[in-house]
C-alpha cells in the first residue's frame, strides 16, 4: 500500500517530519510511506493563481496517486501551521486531489495538549466540502513533549506509545483498504505506481538525471562505484566485479533488474546487437524511470502487474509470449525481491528461450509432441493472429504445477481482452520486446504491426 | 476619538471582507477613526534561527499597540480562518506579542448563506492561544452573507437590519474598549507568559 505522509511543518527541524520518519521505517511492513515537504509553496492567493506551478503540482500528483495520506501537523496558535493550510487552500481551488482520499491525522507538539486542538481543526478542515477528505474516524495520535519523545536515532523512546502509533496506522491502512473498495481503486490496482520514478529509495542515487544516457557512468561516479578487480562480498561467496559480470553474463536467461521506486538500473549485456535479443534492452537506456521504456499502451498493465508484486498478490508473475516462430517459446518472468524484513526491493526478471529444453527433452527421450484435442489453449500461438494474449499462464506453458502459475494480475484478463492497448503482453506478431514489462520497444513502429 | 486598525483577512486584490472593512472606516468616520491594514506579502511564517521577524510583521504590530483595538474581517476558505490570516497572526505571535490583551471585533463575510461563520468561531479559538492572547468581543458575530451583493455602487450596505446590528455592535466594541482597560489586573503578566510560550521552542 502507496501512503504519503505529508510535513504540516516548514521548520528546517521538525518533530512532525520525525514523526512521519519514523513511522516510513519502522511500520515499513506495513505501508510504503513517502514523505512530503511543503516548503516549497507559495502563500495562497486567489489573484494569483499558481496551481500549475511544479511544486503544487508535485504535491497533486503525488496525493492523486496514493491510497491514502497522513498528515503530521505541527499546533501553532492553536491551530494547524499557516503553510500547511496554504497547502490545504491550494489543493481545493482549483485542484482537488483530495477528494475521496482516506487522511489519517497525526501530531507532535511540545506541550501536553500534543496538537489536539490543531488535529480537531485539521479534522473539520478537510470534510470541508473543497477538499472533501475522509479522515480516519477516531484514533487521534497526539504526540505530546515531542522534544523528549525521540532518542538519537529518531526512534520513539517509549514502547507503548510506538505501538499505539502502529495500531492506529494498522486501523489506518485498514481503513484505506475499505474506503478503496468504495472508491472502487480495487479495480485498478496499478493507479497507485508511480512509473515515472519521482520518489526515492535508499539506493536511488541523487542528483543524477535518471534519463541521461550516461546515467551508469554518471552515477557510478557520484556513488564510488567499485569495478574491475574489487572484490564483493556475497551471500554466500566472494567475487570480484569482474566474476560477477562473467558469471550474470553466462546467464542462459536475459536479466533486468528494477528497484522498488519504479527506476529500471541493470540488464545483462550478453553483448548482441539488441535486435537479436529475446528481450531487447539497449545500453542508453539503463537508469530510466520505467515509464519511459514502455509503449504507452503498455504502461497500465505494466503498472497493475508491479503494484501485485509490491503488494504480495503474486509473487511470481509469468507472461508467456508466443508468436516467435515454432523453435522458439519466450517466457517472461517477473519475481519480487525482498529484502531479510520482507519489505519489496524490486523486481528479478528474466526471460527465456524454453524451446531448446523442450527440444532437448523430446530428444533425450524419444517423445513428440502432439495436439491435445481437449486442451483450451487461447488461439495466441499461432503467430497470424494479432489478439493479445490472455496472461494465463496455465494455459499457454501446459504447465501442470501449481506453484509455477501465480494467480496473475488478472485484471487485465478481463478488462485488457477488449482494449488491447493497455495490456502487458505480447501480441502475437511483435517480438518479444512489446510485452515486456520493463523495456520495451521505445520505437512504437517495429512492434506496431497490428496498428 | 479612538483608533482602531482593521485587518482585511484576504490577501486577494478583491475580497468582500475588504469592501466591509471599507465601508465600516467610511461610516463610522463620525465617531472613530479606522485604518485599514493588509495583510499580503508577508512571507510564508517559519521559525528561524535568530527569531528574525520581517519588517513588514514589526511595523503592523507597531501600530497595533497604538491602536484601541483591532477589527478582523476574515473571509472563509475550507471551513476556516484563511492561510494568509493565519500566516499574519503567528508572524505578530513570534518575536513580538501586539495583540496581548487587545480588544478585538471580528467580523466576516462570505459568499454563500453562512457569513463566515464557522471561520469566525476558528479565529476566536486562535486569538484566544497563549502566544496572541486577545480580549475578543463574546457574542457578538456580525456575519455577513451573500457578500458578493450585500453592497450598492457607492459601498454601503444594502440592508437596512445589517446597517443597524453593525452599528450596535459597534458601539458595544467601543465599549468593551474601555471595559477592557479595567481588566488589566493580568496584563503585565499576560505579556510575560505569551513571550515564555515561544521562548519554549527555541531550541
Ligand atoms: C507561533 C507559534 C505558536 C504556537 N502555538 C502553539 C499552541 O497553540 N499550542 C501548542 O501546543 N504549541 C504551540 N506552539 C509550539 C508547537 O508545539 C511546536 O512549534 C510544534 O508543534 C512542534 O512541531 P514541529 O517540530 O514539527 O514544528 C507554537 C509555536 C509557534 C512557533
Ligand atoms: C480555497 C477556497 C475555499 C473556500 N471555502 C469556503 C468555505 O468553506 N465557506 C464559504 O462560505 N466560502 C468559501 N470560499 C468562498 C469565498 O472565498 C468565501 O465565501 C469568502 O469568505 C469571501 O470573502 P472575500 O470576498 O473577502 O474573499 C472559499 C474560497 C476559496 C478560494
Amino acid at each position: 500500500m502507496k501512503l504519503v505522509g505529508i510535513v504540516g511543518s516548514i521548520a528546517d527541524q521538525s518533530y512532525n517530519r520525525m514523526l512521519l520518519r519514523f513511522m516510513s521505517t519502522q511500520y515499513r511492513n506495513m505501508a510504503d510511506i513517502e514523505i512530503l515537504d511543503i516548503s516549497d509553496v507559495p502563500m495562497f492567493n486567489q489573484s494569483n493563481d499558481q496551481s500549475d506551478s511544479p511544486a503544487i503540482q508535485y504535491l497533486n500528483h503525488k496525493i492523486l496517486a496514493a491510497d491514502g495520506v497522513i498528515i503530521a501537523t505541527p499546533e501553532h496558535n492553536h491551530t494547524i501551521p499557516a503553510a500547511l493550510k496554504s497547502v490545504i487552500e491550494w489543493l481545493s481551488y482549483n485542484l482537488h486531489p483530495f477528494t475521496d482520499k482516506p487522511v489519517m491525522i497525526v501530531g507532535a507538539s511540545y506541550f501536553i495538549q500534543g496538537s489536539s486542538r490543531a488535529q480537531l481543526n485539521l479534522r473539520q478542515i478537510l470534510e470541508s466540502p473543497g477538499v472533501n477528505a475522509i479522515t480516519l474516524p477516531g484514533n487521534e495520535f497526539l504526540l505530546a513533549n515531542a522534544k523528549e519523545a525521540f532518542d538519537e536515532s529518531g526512534m520513539l523512546k517509549d514502547d507503548r506509545t510506538a505501538s499505539f502509533l502502529g495500531s492506529t496506522l494498522q486501523k489506518f491502512v485498514e481503513f484505506v483498504g475499505v474506503i478503496g473498495h468504495l472508491n472502487g481503486r480495487a479495480d485498478n490496482p496499478g493507479a497507485s505506481e508511480d512509473l515515472y520514478a519521482t520518489g526515492n529509495c535508499d539506493t536511488t542515487v541523487k542528483d543524477v538525471d535518471m534519463r541521461d544516457p550516461q546515467w551508469l557512468e554518471k552515477a557510478a561516479e557520484k556513488t564510488n562505484a567499485v569495478s574491475g578487480d574489487a572484490y564483493v562480498k556475497l551471500d554466500r561467496g566472494l567475487l570480484t566485479v569482474n566474476q560477477i559480470d562473467r558469471f550474470l553474463k553466462t546467464m542462459p536467461v536475459e536479466l533486468t533488474f528494477a528497484d522498488e521506486n519504479n527506476q529500471f538500473i541493470y540488464y545483462g549485456d550478453q553483448g548482441h546487437d539488441p535486435k537479436d535479443m529475446l528481450a531487447s534492452r539497449t545500453p542508453d537506456q539503463v537508469g530510466d524511470p520505467l515509464y519511459y521504456v514502455h509503449p504507452e499502451r503498455a504502461l497500465k498493465g505494466v503498472a497493475t502487474v508491479i503494484n501485485n508484486l509490491r503488494n504480495g498478490k503474486t509473487d511470481l508473475f509469468v507472461l508467456p509470449v508466443p508468436g516467435n516462430g515454432p523453435t522458439k517459446h519466450l517466457m517472461h518472468y517477473y519475481k519480487a525481491m525482498h529484502d531479510e524484513d520482507g519489505v519489496y526491493r524490486g523486481i528479478n526478471e528474466w526471460v527465456v528461450d524454453l524451446w531448446p529444453i523442450v527440444a532437448s527433452y523430446l530428444k533425450q527421450t524419444g517423445k513428440k509432441l502432439v495436439d491435445d484435442p481437449n486442451a483450451k489453449v487461447a488461439a495466441t500461438t499461432g503467430a497470424s493472429s494479432s489478439a493479445p494474449v490472455e496472461p494465463d499462464p496455465d494455459a499457454s506453458t501446459g504447465a501442470s504445477e501449481e506453484e509455477e502459475a501465480p494467480t496473475a494480475p488478472t485484471t487485465d484478463a478481463s478488462t485488457g481482452a477488449s482494449e488491447e492497448t493497455e495490456a502487458p503482453m505480447a501480441d502475437a506478431t511483435t517480438k518479444a520486446s512489446d510485452a515486456d514489462i520493463f523495456v520495451a520497444e521505445v520505437d512504437e513502429t517495429s512492434g506496431a504491426s497490428e496498428a | 476619538m479612538n483608533k482602531y486598525i482593521a485587518i482585511v483577512g484576504s490577501n486577494a486584490d478583491k475580497s468582500t471582507n475588504r469592501q466591509l472593512l471599507q465601508y465600516m472606516k467610511q461610516h463610522f468616520a463620525p465617531v472613530a477613526e479606522i485604518e485599514l491594514m493588509e495583510i499580503k506579502d508577508l512571507p510564508v511564517y517559519a521559525k528561524n534561527a535568530d527569531r528574525k521577524t520581517p519588517e513588514q510583521a514589526l511595523e503592523m504590530a507597531k501600530k497595533i499597540d497604538a491602536a484601541a483595538g483591532v477589527i478582523i474581517a476574515t473571509p472563509e476558505y475550507d471551513h476556516s480562518v484563511t492561510a494568509a490570516l493565519l500566516n499574519a497572526l503567528s508572524w505578530l505571535s513570534y518575536s513580538v506579542h501586539p495583540f496581548v490583551d487587545k480588544p478585538v471585533m471580528i467580523v466576516g463575510a462570505s459568499y454563500g448563506a453562512l457569513g463566515s461563520s464557522r471561520a469566525q468561531g476558528h479565529l476566536r479559538q486562535v486569538l484566544d492561544s497563549p502566544e496572541l492572547k486577545a480580549r475578543v468581543m463574546p457574542s457578538s458575530d456580525f456575519l455577513l452573507s451573500h457578500s458578493l451583493t450585500a453592497f450598492d455602487d457607492t459601498g454601503n450596505l444594502i440592508d437596512a437590519d445589517n446597517t443597524k446590528l453593525l452599528d450596535g455592535l459597534f458601539q458595544d466594541f467601543e465599549k468593551f474598549v474601555e471595559i477592557t482597560k479595567q481588566l488589566n489586573g493580568t496584563l503585565s503578566q499576560d505579556k510575560v507568559n505569551a513571550t515564555n510560550v515561544s521562548w519554549q521552542d527555541k531550541k
